[in-house]
């Protein structure tokens, strides 16, 4: 059995057998943070302090049965005893999984039953050095990582690309030479044709050169720029579909936390700030770091006197570079959330803009997205107005080393120590000095506006799926479509099971009707067979296999999914009904639809099969939405079939052609149906109740109006119900 | 209608869709020698019962919903202040329990390292550490001043008002936030 921290002596020795199992807590009994030990042996359950104390004491035949009690932020374990419950542990939530275990394993020691064995998701996951939580599915601790790895994994996009960014190097470095020709002719010009009057064929030389050096530049800077436009496009064009990539294949529970609007930003703006970076930025960087060697080399071998003074304020530059770039980076990250809650806001009031009318709430609305925007504006100010700052000082701090040059230099050209032309030169490459250090702090800003942006898209691409495809899934094939749930469980929320210990063997072909109050968990129970999530305990098999072992791919392959809320996509309706099989031919759509009693009504449409629907297209009712989704469902000829409330938000015409469809498509299929309306579940092999998460009664529609238990009473409650309709009606 | 509201009373039958207030003089709670929330509830016993902060965040000592082991309500408690002092004492720890809500007293540290955010707290039921994937997916601020933390795990911290903690404590945060 595995276990996490060794237990500690003290207590060790105190143990009169062997222990079956041990967990350290995070807390007292009093709720204050400290620690506890669990020991858990044949005969009894013990808790001890660190130091081999002993708090609590109990014999295993004593207990009735163990309970992790989840409170908010914490829990505690409990057993119960015939002299009632007894709180043995308390534990933060960061140890519900542990202890959860513990219970379960405790119980089943305590009732002689099959004892549990502990699996990977239940030990908690933590770094064994840092005691960080470390990513799931990953044993490598990233705060225990360098630092570095962002930056070299941004990098690693341009990989594709090193020709083309070899030849823009290259490039650069050439252009950079060139760049620092002119000052050097202009010291020429000044020392050899100016001060001495000599009006020879060097002058019209030297503008030549001059001239040839310009033209130089111009083409290389444009053939240079049209490299770099080329690759930032292809970079951002594979970041973008890596980001998109990743987010299709997080699970669902991932957006159930999450506004989806946030995205939108995420994979667009994320992208291109990491883009602008790696392109602009790492050939900046490159090329003013060159340029930066070739002037200091240049400069001290015209007078490294003067160089060191001209030099003089570069320290000071540096430190007030690395004082700022922590600053500017938080103030990114700052202004970014600004941006992120206005996206987020107005994703949220344009979705919901119905209801905000219908309540008349436009104002309210406007004040809410005013205050976002006010605080964006501020963030924008600070960020924005300290970029500003940063550069008039940092001219200002440079141009003090302009100021000693002339000084100095002048009264050495005085002295008759140096050339004018050599002055004169000097302070040119000065001043071309001060460009790059400007830059520098641009790169800063880059660099940290890129790393954080950086940050935001790896966390996606590096979100685990919650329900990930082993690595050699188990071919099925074609299916028969037997279905067994064994003893799942399953939370939203880990501490707060939705489901709880469902049993069902479902044979193949056979339609089940899931039937409960709303929050009983039926969607639940639907979600788990499509795997959309993971069950915490326990296992779902088709044909035997569990689905754990199956592929997504070839699971979803057998499942068909008609839903409540039918969503078509943008397209025609012949590609929406074809969604799932892209090749099938025309008739097959056609026959799809005319099963789904919805052929009648698309060839009357003036479009046809070709009308347009989705958000741009053709409004469609609720019913022929239904239907075409029907249709979609049955040209992908699944093995499984969820009709999930399928007729909840349509007339009583419509449902009977949607009922009508639905007949012949369950037809040879294992069929989960929810329905509100349980006369719709009356085909139904067999009806499931579901209560709190479990499953009170199975059986027929008769046997269970006879049983008058818990389906009797929905049947009896939607009666009054309808008849209070039909007084309504009349 | 004053009629029918008669009717009710005198039957005396539960209507099940009003919200049933528990008065403070039928009502006691005390911890069971195994360290249970148990009480006595118009009467009747329970040795195993259950606290709900009804609005958590506004009130933390108001409107409690107490419900059997089962999780069915019983009633609510409108403020735990009008009970006697044994239960009004068990009743407030059993809410920290449940609602284990550390109150931050001090910042350490606010890090950043690769793509997590740790804070090292103090706090008034002892030092911790909360880690974080980011900081806007996992901070509340229910009120002007006050701050919820969530770790990864699920862990939670309070810091009722942050502009009462003293300088250190406030720097860290301004750095970060």
């Amino acid at each position: 059995m595995p276990i996490l921290d060794k237990l500690p002596r003290a207590i060790e020795d105190q143990l009169t057998e062997e222990p079956l199992f041990h967990a350290v807590s995070d807390l007292m009994k009093d709720g204050q943070f400290g620690q506890q030990w669990l020991v858990l042996t044949e005969q009894e359950v013990s808790v001890w302090g660190t130091d081999g104390e002993l708090v609590l004491k109990l014999a295993v035949s004593y207990i009735t049965e163990v309970r992790a009690v989840g409170g908010v932020g914490g829990g505690s374990l409990l057993a119960d005893t015939p002299s009632g419950p007894i709180i043995l542990i308390r534990y933060t939530a960061s140890l519900t999984s542990i202890f959860g275990f513990a219970s379960k394993l405790i119980g089943a020691v305590a009732k002689g039953e099959e004892r549990p064995t502990v699996s990977e998701k239940e030990l908690p996951r933590n770094c064994p050095k840092c005691r960080n939580p470390l990513p799931d599915g990953s044993q490598a601790c990233p705060v225990c990582k360098s630092n570095s790895r962002v930056l070299s994994r941004m990098l690693s996009y341009a990989k594709p690309y090193k020709m083309q960014m070899l030849a823009a190097v290259i490039m650069l470095i050439f252009t950079t030479l060139v760049e620092l020709i002119p000052p050097f002719l202009t010291k020429m010009m000044v020392d050899d044709v100016l001060t001495p009057m000599n009006m020879g064929s060097t002058l019209l030389w030297i503008v030549i050169g001059l001239a040839a050096t310009s033209l130089m530049i111009t083409l290389m800077q444009t053939v240079r720029g049209m490299i770099g436009v080329w690759i930032g496009s292809k970079i951002m064009g594979d970041l973008r579909h890596d980001v998109y990539q990743s987010l299709m294949k997080l699970s669902l529970s991932f957006f159930d936390r999450r506004q989806s609007s946030q995205f939108i930003g995420r994979v667009n703006n994320d992208s291109e700030a990491m883009r602008q970076f790696m392109t602009d930025g790492v050939v900046w960087v490159t090329g003013e770091a060159l340029r930066v060697i070739v002037i200091f080399v240049i400069m001290f071998n015209l007078d490294w006197k003067l160089t060191l003074l001209a030099m003089l304020p570069m320290p000071f530059m540096i430190v007030l570079s690395s004082v700022l770039w922590p600053m500017i980076g938080r103030r990114w990250y700052q202004q970014w959330r600004s941006i992120f809650r206005l996206n987020a806001l107005v994703g949220d009031s344009l979705q919901g803009i119905r209801v905000v009318k219908a309540f008349g709430q436009e104002n309210t609305e406007m004040s809410r997205y005013s205050v976002a925007n006010k605080d964006l504006v501020r963030n924008n100010i600070r960020i924005e107005g300290l970029w500003q700052g940063i550069f008039p000082v940092f001219a200002l701090v440079a141009g003090v080393g302009t100021l000693l040059t002339w000084y100095y230099g002048g009264s050495k050209v005085l002295g008759g120590e140096i050339s004018t032309g050599t002055l004169i030169a000097m302070v040119t490459y000065l001043g071309m000095l001060l460009g790059p250090l400007q830059w520098v702090s641009q790169m800063i800003n880059w660099a940290s506006h890129a790393l954080s942006a950086a940050d935001r898209v790896f966390e996606i691409m590096d979100t685990p799926s919650d329900v990930p495809d082993t690595a050699n899934p188990t071919e099925l094939g074609r299916v028969k479509g037997d279905v067994e749930f064994k003893q799942v469980t399953y939370g939203y929320e880990k501490h707060h099971p939705v489901l709880k210990n469902v049993n069902l063997k479902v044979a193949a072909g056979e339609m089940i009707g899931l039937v409960g109050h709303s929050g009983a968990g039926k969607s639940t129970f639907i979600n788990m067979i499509c795997r959309f999530y993971d069950s915490d305990e326990g296992t779902i098999t088709i044909d035997g296999t569990d689905i754990r072992n199956i592929s997504q791919r070839d699971l979803r392959k057998q499942i068909g999914v008609v839903l409540q809320e039918t969503f078509l996509f943008d397209g025609t309706i012949a590609e929406n009904i074809a969604y799932s099989k892209p090749d099938a031919t025309k008739l097959e759509i056609m026959r799809a639809a005319k099963i789904a009693n919805a052929h009648d009504f698309i060839v009357q449409l003036p479009d046809g099969y070709d009308t347009r629907v989705g958000e741009r297209g053709h409004k469609l009712s609720g019913g022929e939405k239904q239907r075409v989704a029907i249709a979609r469902a049955i040209i992908h000829d699944p093995r499984i079939l969820i009709l999930d409330e399928a007729t909840a938000s349509v007339d009583t015409v419509t449902e009977r052609q949607i009922q009508e469809a639905i007949s012949r498509l369950v037809k040879g299929r294992t069929t989960f149906a929810i329905a509100h309306r349980l006369s719709t579940l009356r085909n139904a092999d067999r009806l499931v109740v579901l209560e709190r998460g479990k499953i009170i009664e199975v059986g027929t529609h008769e046997e269970l109006l006879t049983a008058k238990g818990a389906y009797f009473k929905l049947v009896e409650a939607q009666k009054e119900m309808s008849k209070i309709k039909g007084v309504e009606n009349a | 209608m004053s009629v029918i509201n008669g009717i009710i009373d005198e039957l005396d039958v539960k209507d099940p869709y009003e919200i049933h207030i528990l008065e403070p003089s039928m009502v006691s709670f005390s911890r069971s020698q195994g360290g249970v929330f148990q009480g006595v509830i118009e009467g009747k016993t329970f040795e195993e019962l259950i606290l709900y902060r009804i609005f958590p965040f506004q009130y933390t000592t108001q409107y409690i919903s107490v419900r059997n082991s089962k999780g069915e309500e019983l009633g609510v408690v409108l403020d735990i202040d009008q009970l006697d002092e044994e239960s009004r004492t068990e009743i407030d720890n059993e809410l920290k329990f449940r609602y284990f809500l550390p109150l931050v007293t001090r910042i350490d540290s606010i890090k950043q390292k690769a793509d997590l955010w740790i804070w090292e707290l103090q706090t008034n039921l002892g030092p911790t550490r909360i880690v974080m994937r980011n900081l806007h997916e996992h901070m509340q601020y229910p009120s002007a001043n006050r701050i919820i933390l969530t770790d990864i795990n699920g862990k939670r911290c309070e810091i009722r008002d942050w502009t009462s903690l003293d300088g250190h404590s406030r720097s860290q945060l301004k750095d970060a936030l």
